[in-house]
């Protein structure tokens, strides 16, 4: 309760300025006779979204599903083959540099094959979400794992320990700080792989409710599954950062912000 | 009898082709047990080459490195090891780092509580034992990888350019702490600076090293007593070495 107090008073500006930004666009539309098919009010999005919750809550049961499940998939394979490439030359001449390529490529484009392959199902989405977070966590773990300084390397091998006893004590632990860079930018990525996957094929999503409701010239019920596509992209984002908390806590850059 | 270390016609070329740097040697040195040995020489002399070859971390052009004459040709673990860049790692407090060195040695820590307790108490961080490294200054974070680097009790202790980052004062600080511990161990000590005053005050002998490519000019024996205090360091004969010394970099054009 404390802990609330204290961050109600040091967020107090945010608050004004979203309770502000959101009274602006309440009065907006009646003072500039914004037409309700162009841009609905609030209040407005509040009341008609309330209406189609029990849709909106299954909606984003589902789209939660691709998005955490493709995004576990990503972590995994990037993971893996992040710590693979850095221990084998024979992988960083050849996986490395076709990943890298890969990257430049907007992975979104392939959405529509993969519908074309694998139907309207879980699958496809899946495959796209990890598609979209695979690449920035691969290629940070592999930054991650590559930049031990020369000063630690030279001391663990001054201790004859064994690969595996230095990649637990020390490789690992130094390399989360920058896989966790991977990690945020990937789970900011997940939600927009989902949607847009969605809007390509599908028969459930929110990302398949804000096209059908858009194209039914309902923009407030658009608003209302934007809303909780944001909820949703939060909690995953929140998700992660606290899972940064938990696990690299002496990280000194996440120290500074707590100050 | 042969010498402790015995260093042969070793040398370092980096790269190859035109991109070649050649970085050390060839040089010949031999090394006493529980000697106090500095490298003095300039940024860039090859200095650090020269200690990475003789712990077996780096791998020479030519010539051999032989211990106790067992040619090395990897690295060496019997080794304590000190950077200009401590090897603390932010996870762990200081005590956490210094066990650090013992478990990966497979050694017990149960055994090593009480000379922790001690070699932290001989630097006077014994209240600094729970902290992270970045809570502490430059100079308590190198007491601190000082005590990682000694609390396995090294044969051979490595120190390259320890306090090159420290205010003058705590350079004056951890000197002693070097001093005292290697007058009560008696380890073997490579000691890299490019200070000729804390080679003058710390070492049995001064190796001095020219400018790249790094050959040995000349070595200075240094016949003073220990411990050498502030007292030794007033004294002419310690002013007559320094000035020695500066005499030969002042011709090489360094100083």
């Amino acid at each position: 309760m404390k802990k609330f107090i204290k961050w109600i008073a040091s967020g107090w500006m945010l608050i004004l300025f979203f309770i502000g930004f959101f009274l602006f666009w309440e009065y907006s539309i009646p003072l500039f006779d914004i037409p309700r098919y162009i841009l609905p009010s609030p209040s407005e999005i509040v009341l008609k979204g309330s209406a189609d919750l029990d849709k909106l809550i299954y909606y984003t049961g589902v789209t939660a599903l691709e998005t955490v499940l493709g995004y576990i998939i990503a972590l995994i394979l990037g993971v893996g083959f992040g710590i693979a490439i850095s221990f084998s030359s024979i992988l960083r001449r050849t996986l490395y540099p076709f990943f890298v390529s890969i990257e430049m490529t907007p992975k979104i484009a392939f959405a529509p094959l993969f519908i074309s392959w694998f139907g309207f199902g879980l699958m496809p989405k899946v495959i796209i979400v990890v598609l979209v977070c695979f690449f920035p966590i691969v290629l940070n773990a592999i930054l991650a794992f590559n930049s031990l300084s020369n000063e630690l390397t030279l001391f663990y091998q001054s201790t004859g320990a064994s690969r595996l006893k230095t990649f637990f004590s020390i490789r690992l632990p130094a390399a989360l700080p920058q896989c966790f860079v991977g990690f945020k930018y990937a789970a900011i990525n997940a939600t927009v792989g989902a949607t847009i996957a969605e809007f390509i094929g599908s028969d459930k999503g929110l990302g398949f409710y804000i096209s059908i409701v858009t194209g039914n010239m309902r923009p407030d019920l658009a608003f209302a599954g934007i809303f909780f596509l944001t909820v949703l992209g939060l909690t995953i984002f929140g998700f992660v950062t606290m899972m940064e908390k938990i696990l690299i806590p002496w990280h000194i850059s996440m120290k500074r912000i707590n100050k | 009898m042969k010498n402790f270390i015995e260093v042969t016609e070793l040398k370092k070329v980096f790269g190859n082709g035109e991109d070649e740097v050649h970085a050390f040697g060839p040089a010949t040195i031999n090394i006493n047990a529980g000697e106090f040995v500095s490298v003095l020489g300039p940024s860039g002399c090859g200095k650090s080459t020269l200690m990475l070859m003789v712990a077996g971390l780096l791998d020479s052009t030519s010539g051999k490195v032989e211990f106790e004459n067992k040619l090395v040709n990897g690295p060496k673990t019997d080794i304590g090891i000190m950077f200009q860049d401590n090897t603390l790692v932010p996870w762990r407090t200081v005590k956490g780092n210094i066990e650090l060195q013992l478990e990966l040695r497979g050694l017990n820590l149960k055994d090593y509580q009480e000379q922790i307790n001690n070699i932290l108490k001989s630097v006077n961080l014994d209240d600094f034992a729970d902290r992270f490294p970045n809570e502490l200054s430059g100079g308590m974070q190198q007491r601190a990888a000082f005590c990682q680097a000694m609390i396995h009790d090294p044969k051979i202790i490595l120190l390259d350019e320890p306090l090159g980052k420290l205010d003058a004062m705590t350079r004056e600080k951890i000197r002693a702490d070097f001093q005292k511990l290697w007058m009560v161990k008696k380890p073997t000590v490579i000691f890299v600076t490019h200070s000729i005053e804390e080679a003058v005050q710390l070492s049995n002998r001064v190796i001095l090293i020219t400018p790249r490519p790094g050959k040995i000019d000349r070595e200075i024996k240094i016949d003073l007593p220990y411990p050498r205090d502030l007292k030794v360091k007033r004294s002419p004969k310690f002013a007559e070495y320094v000035n020695s010394i500066q005499e030969v970099f002042h011709k090489y054009g360094v100083i």
